[in-house]
């Protein structure tokens, strides 16, 4: 299993290798930059800034330069935009807040949509059943942006139960809403998915022979059906996970949670370059982790896959 | 000379059975059949319809451009800039004071154009490329495979934001950015329904004839595939205008004066704070109703065309 | 008194098109250490009428009729009685050995838990009747393997442990339903002798399904004969083989060049299999029947006759 974990860091590197060329390459070749602005520096001044930065050395010795800063020191560089802080001390403060909500986001999803999914499956075409196609239909017409503002309007504005914004150190009556509202079509999803997998499942002969031997069904479902149904739900958590990130992006704007999805949206609008390009890696090296973590519990639950690794 | 004979009526063969297939009348005209009796899928054509001519001849009752500011409303607008038939703003104003009624019909025309035409043009592209993954196999496949694999690794608002935050926020470039992001669109599906066909009869008649890959993939794969190109097609568009409906609420899309459902949602959940609800209420109104009718349709389009669910 | 009695077995599924007629009017008993061959073509119902013994059918079934396991009726028994019926007394051998075994699950636990269910045992108690249940179907290395997973055994194998898992509770009645028929020929020779072995040393009952007549003739005492869904004839093997009293076990042993071929097919009678969309009014075989006179299309025959039984119109002389 450790063989496998560093193989795929071996294809995680080179991947990266190609986001962060193309990216760099995308930024620097399009015309502006982070000091074009409306009244034109004097040339001087202008020679003077790009030297700080190192951007008048040529293209390629600056892609170099960037990369062996984050392999040999972990430094992203200096922002741009942001006059006193490095890309590092913007990731060091905004990360763990993404973070955090997300871990909370995730955990709803699962610990929400599994036990909804298998309800459905159990009670089948009940009303427990009908509900949740109603929050699949739900969910999908109302995406995490519509969602959250109909929240803040209900639990803040209306009801003034939870705070529409800020983050305050992480407590949870901040971390709530975030997360519910990052999660929430996902946890329609994974209930939907676990729904569908449990009744195959449950329907599959090595149930029948877990009832020929006359286990009890709270037994056969715990012990046999639980770890296949879950199977195709971890499966579809790779894209979700791809989807909550994008979603978090959206998350730190709205909420203004202080995480890293403002620093990269501010960077789009001011151009800073190595905000954005620092921000994207961060982003990627955030899904391989999250996948590759997928795949290993993926080998974990199934022998099959497991003995290939 | 029977053989002859039999080579001689190969081309015509091949074409009937390909034509067989699917063009066979009785697929679309029974899967037109079926769509027609899911009341909800018509209900929602209609309301699509609607929306659509909204979009197209909604600014003719305008009392107001889009981007004209009332300065009569301009400083009361929670007071006075709500939803009334009196001063001509229907939907009320915006915060700056602009008709809210003309901004929702701009809107909806670009969310619905972006929607249409990012939606079918990406996943014409995933198809070709779907389709070529699944007839050409081999290192083709591998290459665009492995391509698949990664690009749905990464969040595409990464590339998203970095892409339009250095080459503007025209429409253009917003329909453009959104095919590039989106070249995975019923990639996966293409190809695997290629892949069952390519071995069919018709396509080895067609290949023993000489005719061109090209000409085999495009004149007898693709209409054979056409009906999941069109479900998935279904399923893209409500995707692609969410897409840039959440974009746009970043502020990395569409730019002003020209709004979008999703911008205007944004401003509207801004301001919502200072009680001028309608700001939210209307955009979201019609980007809720357009969700709902494209979930509808195709989920019609899903029970009419799929063989798997008759 | 039998073991097992089935009485009048109506078995019918719900369908899109109405009902399907699986098993009709079926009765038959098992004594103490009795095997019963039950055999027929494919579709005639025998899995079925094993399913709901063991109260295993879909569902969409509907069973009429009695399925008296020591007096109490299986088919209505509630499922924490008949919970404590299964694997205990009566075990069963699926058909399709290689997706009957849970693909995430040890062996030792699959088979273990059994034991833990029925007789309370410990895991390590369990452990060692695993073992024993394991080596007792000639698993080679079975102590090394206890905590491999199914994909880990070959075919043969993993039916030998789905055999395990009949017996581990030293049932009194076992189903085995073409425990054979997914395995090569050379395997299937191993495990009818080992089931043979097994059940000559625990005095099980045991109703064996198959298409293989071979199996049969050297297999089981009695025989009864399915065709859609009804029984055709019953009667001791011996008896059967010698002197088939009904024109389909006719047709089936013409099929057979060889009774001792293991390999015979029973689909070898021209025609195709009763549509089942009804209940049987007539002879089902009616319309393959080499004997079949216009009063067979009209009439059900009944099964009648005392040690070899026989559903047909038509006296045993008159056949071809
Ligand atoms: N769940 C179900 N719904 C509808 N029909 C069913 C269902 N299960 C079984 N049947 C039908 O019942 C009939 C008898 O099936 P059964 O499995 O008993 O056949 P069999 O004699 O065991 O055949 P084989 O030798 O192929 O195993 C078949 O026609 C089958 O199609
Ligand atoms: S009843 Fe008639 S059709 Fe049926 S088996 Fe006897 S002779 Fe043949
Ligand atoms: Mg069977």
């Amino acid at each position: 299993m450790l063989n496998y974990t560093l193989r795929r860091l071996f294809t995680v590197v080179p991947t990266l290798l190609v986001l962060i060329v193309f990216s760099f390459y995308l930024m620097r070749l399009a015309p502006g930059g982070p000091f074009t602005s409306e009244k034109p520096l004097p040339p001087s001044v202008m020679a003077n800034v790009l030297e700080r930065y190192g951007m008048d050395e040529p293209l390629h010795v600056q892609l170099w330069t960037y990369i062996k800063n984050i392999v040999f020191h972990f430094d992203f560089g200096p922002s741009f935009s942001q006059k006193d802080r490095t890309v590092n001390d913007v990731i060091a403060q905004g990360f763990p807040v993404t973070l955090t909500y997300g871990f909370w986001s995730a955990v709803f999803v699962l610990a929400c949509g599994i036990p909804l999914g298998i309800i459905a499956a159990l009670r089948h075409n009940s009303f427990w059943d009908y509900s949740m196609t109603g929050l699949a239909i739900f969910s999908q017409i109302f995406p995490n942006f519509v969602l959250a503002p109909i929240m803040v309007l209900l639990f803040t504005l209306s009801w003034g139960l939870l705070p529409g914004g800020g983050w305050n150190g992480g407590q949870w009556e901040y971390i709530i809403m975030p997360a519910v509202a990052l999660g929430t079509s996902y946890m329609a999803g994974v209930a939907r998915l676990t729904r569908g997998s449990f009744l195959e499942v449950m329907n599959s002969p090595f149930i029948r022979t877990a009832r020929a031997k006359g286990l009890p069904e709270r037994t056969i479902i715990i012990r046999h059906a639980l770890k296949p149904a879950l199977l195709p739900t971890l499966t579809y958590m790779g894209p979700v996970f791809v989807y909550m990130i994008t979603g978090s992006v959206f998350i730190d704007v709205f909420f203004s949670t202080g995480g890293i999805g403002q620093d990269f949206i501010d960077g789009a609008y001011s151009r800073d370059y190595s905000m954005l390009l620092g921000l994207a890696i961060l982003y990627s090296v955030l899904t391989f982790t999250l996948n590759l973590l997928l795949d290993l519990a993926y080998a974990w639950i199934d022998p099959k896959v497991r003995s290939k690794l | 000379m029977s053989t002859a004979k039999k080579q001689m009526n190969a081309p015509a063969y091949a074409e009937a059975a390909a034509e067989e297939m699917i063009t066979s009348r009785s697929f679309w005209a029974d899967a037109r059949q079926r769509f027609l009796k899911n009341r909800m899928a018509v209900v929602s054509v209609l309301m699509l319809v609607l929306l659509v001519l909204f979009a197209i001849f909604g600014h003719s009752l305008a009392q107001w451009s889009y981007e004209e500011i009332d300065w009569n409303v301009l400083g009361k607008v929670k007071t006075e800039g709500g939803p009334t038939l009196a001063n001509g703003h229907y939907f009320g104003v915006d915060e700056l004071g602009r008709d809210l009624y003309a901004r929702v019909v701009q809107g909806s025309q670009t969310s619905l154009l972006v929607g249409f035409l990012a939606g079918t043009a990406s996943v014409i592209l995933g198809s070709v490329l779907g389709a070529t993954a699944g007839y050409f196999g081999g290192r083709t496949d591998q290459i665009i495979m492995g391509a698949y694999t990664i690009w749905l690794s990464i969040p595409y608002i990464i590339f998203f934001v970095v892409w339009q935050a250095f080459f503007g926020r025209s429409l253009t470039q917003m329909i453009l950015v959104i095919i590039l992001v989106n070249w995975t669109a019923g990639l996966l599906i293409v190809r695997g329904q290629v892949m069952m066909l390519k071995n069919r009869e018709f396509v080895d008649a067609a290949r023993m004839l000489g005719m061109s890959d090209f000409a085999i993939i495009f004149k007898h794969l693709m209409p054979n595939i056409l009906w999941v190109i069109v479900i998935y097609t279904s399923i893209v568009i409500p995707e692609v205008i969410m897409m840039e409906s959440l974009v746009s609420f970043l502020g990395v899309g569409i730019q002003e004066p020209n709004t979008s459902w999703g911008a205007l949602i944004s401003e509207g959940a801004r301001t919502m704070t200072f009680g001028t609800l309608w700001q939210l209420a209307f955009p979201a109104a019609f980007f809720v109703i357009a969700q709902v009718s494209l979930y509808y349709i195709g989920d019609g389009l899903r029970d009419a065309l799929d063989p798997k669910d008759r | 008194m039998s073991l097992l009695s089935v009485n009048n077995l109506n078995i019918r599924f719900r369908t899109g098109d109405g009902y399907v007629h699986a098993v009709n009017d079926v009765s038959f008993d098992i004594a103490k250490g009795q095997k019963l061959a039950v055999v027929g073509e494919s579709g005639s119902g025998k899995s079925q009428i094993a399913m709901s013994i063991m109260g295993l059918l879909a569902n969409n079934a509907e069973a009429e009729g009695e399925v008296l396991y020591e007096g109490q009726n299986l088919l209505t028994l509630p499922s924490a009685k008949l919970n404590r019926i299964r694997a205990k007394d009566i075990g069963i051998i699926f058909q399709d050995p290689m997706s009957s075994l849970n693909p995430y699950m040890r062996i030792e636990r699959q088979l273990g838990e059994v034991v833990e269910q029925h007789e309370g045992l410990s895991r390590s108690d369990a452990r060692k009747r695993v073992l024993e249940v394991m080596e007792a179907v000639q698993i080679p290395d079975a102590k090394n393997r206890l905590t491999a997973y199914p994909h880990e055994f070959s075919g043969g194998m993993r039916q030998r442990i789905v055999i395990a898992m009949a017996l581990i509770c030293k049932p009194k009645l076992i189903l085995a339903d073409e425990p054979t028929t997914a395995l090569d020929v050379t395997v299937q020779a191993q495990i009818m002798s080992l089931l043979d072995e097994i059940q000559r040393e625990l005095g099980t009952a045991v109703m064996l399904i198959t298409h293989d007549l071979g199996v049969v003739a050297g297999f089981c005492e009695d025989t009864l004969v399915l065709y859609g869904g009804r029984v055709m004839e019953a009667a001791p093997t011996l008896d059967l083989f010698d002197a088939p009293g009904h024109p389909y076990t006719r047709g089936l042993l013409r099929a057979v060049p060889n009774i001792s071929d293991a390999s015979a097919s029973l689909a070898a009678i021209p025609g195709s299999p009763p549509n089942q969309t009804r209940a049987p009014v007539a002879c089902p075989f009616a319309p393959r029947c080499v004997d079949a006179i216009p009063g067979c299309h009209q009439t059900l025959p009944e099964l009648t006759g005392d040690r070899q039984q026989r559903a047909c119109i038509r006296p045993v002389e008159e056949l071809t």
